[in-house]
């Protein structure tokens, strides 16, 4: 088993892109989108590296990756506004309250895979 | 040609999670997931509470490390079932180590199910074991900056204990900066300090357990 978490993530990632593959009489995957949350604790360097890593001599070599990063994003407790705290301040700008609750950046979702058409057979 | 997914990477490990938690609901477990850098003293910890703990308290552990049944020994002595998961060279534990660890255990005859991860402050922050809460562990030989170096281990964790506060005199460490460091990732986080080997502020942590505990059974 890879030591790096990002491994196992890149091998999960690489598992349903051959499904998608079988799933579509073997197209081969070109592209890769992936949304990653600022706090999902996962370094887009070191998965970028696994995918390459895991991919290299299977039909997967060689698959772009389009990384959408998402921002951390707290709600306010006392005044509901919604902040992107800065550096990991998370006072709320409007109120200057403490207490808030995290509603983005713990994304990790696969968004879609591009394939290319199927070959004429 | 395209084909939309948007699904979670870690959905199967996120599917097992639920079950393990619908698990604890029905079984009337509570569990909490221990994580900190190596050597913050995680077991140290466990070794105290179970300690404080009467004989009769249905408590069991399970201890994750790449190698080695040395924390399983350890937190055996206090004579309460404890499983040793080794993870090879994997950097965290899964939801499916450890329904495999409690496969032959009956969750009935558990009240407290302590979790205590691999020595790792990154990626077990990406993987839900089905606990009720994460606790992240700081010890005063560490930096007091940590809590904004790995913020979001910090920001998902419900309570921080500060460990080893008996050598604050022997340390550059600033714990009120840790304190302030700590909220401001996760404003207003529950803190306690403890010493595990001059065994203080332990009575704050075991109160804490009891009325987390009270709480994860009413909801």
């Amino acid at each position: 088993m890879p030591a790096m978490h990002e491994l196992s993530i890149a091998s999960t990632i690489l598992d349903r892109a051959k499904a998608a593959s079988e799933g579509n009489g073997g197209a081969r995957v070109t592209k890769i989108g992936l949304r990653i949350g600022e706090i999902s604790g996962v370094e887009t360097d070191a998965l970028t590296f696994g995918i390459e890593a895991l991919s290299k001599d299977t039909p997967l070599q060689g698959v772009l990756l389009e990384i959408e990063f998402c921002k951390r994003k707290q709600r306010c407790t006392a005044c509901a506004a919604e902040f992107e705290p800065e550096g990991f301040q998370a006072i709320c700008p409007t109120c200057h309250g403490d207490q808030s609750e995290c509603i983005a950046g713990k994304e990790l979702d696969v968004m879609y895979f591009e394939l290319e058409d199927p070959a004429c057979a | 040609m395209r084909v939309d997914v948007e699904e979670k990477v870690l959905s199967e490990n996120d599917k097992l999670a639920l079950g393990l938690r619908e698990r604890y609901r029905k079984h009337k477990v509570f569990c909490v997931n221990l994580i900190s850098s190596p050597g913050s003293g995680k077991t140290a910890l466990l070794e105290r509470t179970l300690e404080a703990l009467p004989k009769t308290a249905k408590v069991a552990l399970l201890t994750g490390d790449l190698q080695t049944e040395n924390d399983a020994r350890r937190l055996a002595k206090a004579g309460f079932p404890v499983k040793q998961i080794t993870t090879g060279s994997t950097c965290h534990l899964d939801a499916s180590m450890i329904i495999k660890a409690l496969d032959d255990w009956d969750l009935d005859a558990i009240d407290i199910l302590f979790v205590e991860n691999v020595g790792n402050l990154v990626c077990p922050t990406s993987y839900d074991l089905g606990e009720h809460a994460k606790i992240v562990l700081l010890s005063v030989t560490e930096g007091e900056d940590k809590p904004l170096k790995y913020p979001a281990i910090f920001a998902i964790s419900e309570l921080c204990i500060i460990n080893k506060i008996d050598l604050l005199p022997y340390v550059p460490f600033d714990l009120a900066q840790a304190i302030v460091n700590v909220r401001q990732v996760h404003p207003g986080m529950a803190v306690v300090e403890t010493s595990c080997t001059k065994v203080q502020g332990l009575d704050a942590w075991m109160a804490w357990i009891e009325r987390r505990r009270k709480q994860a059974m009413e909801a």
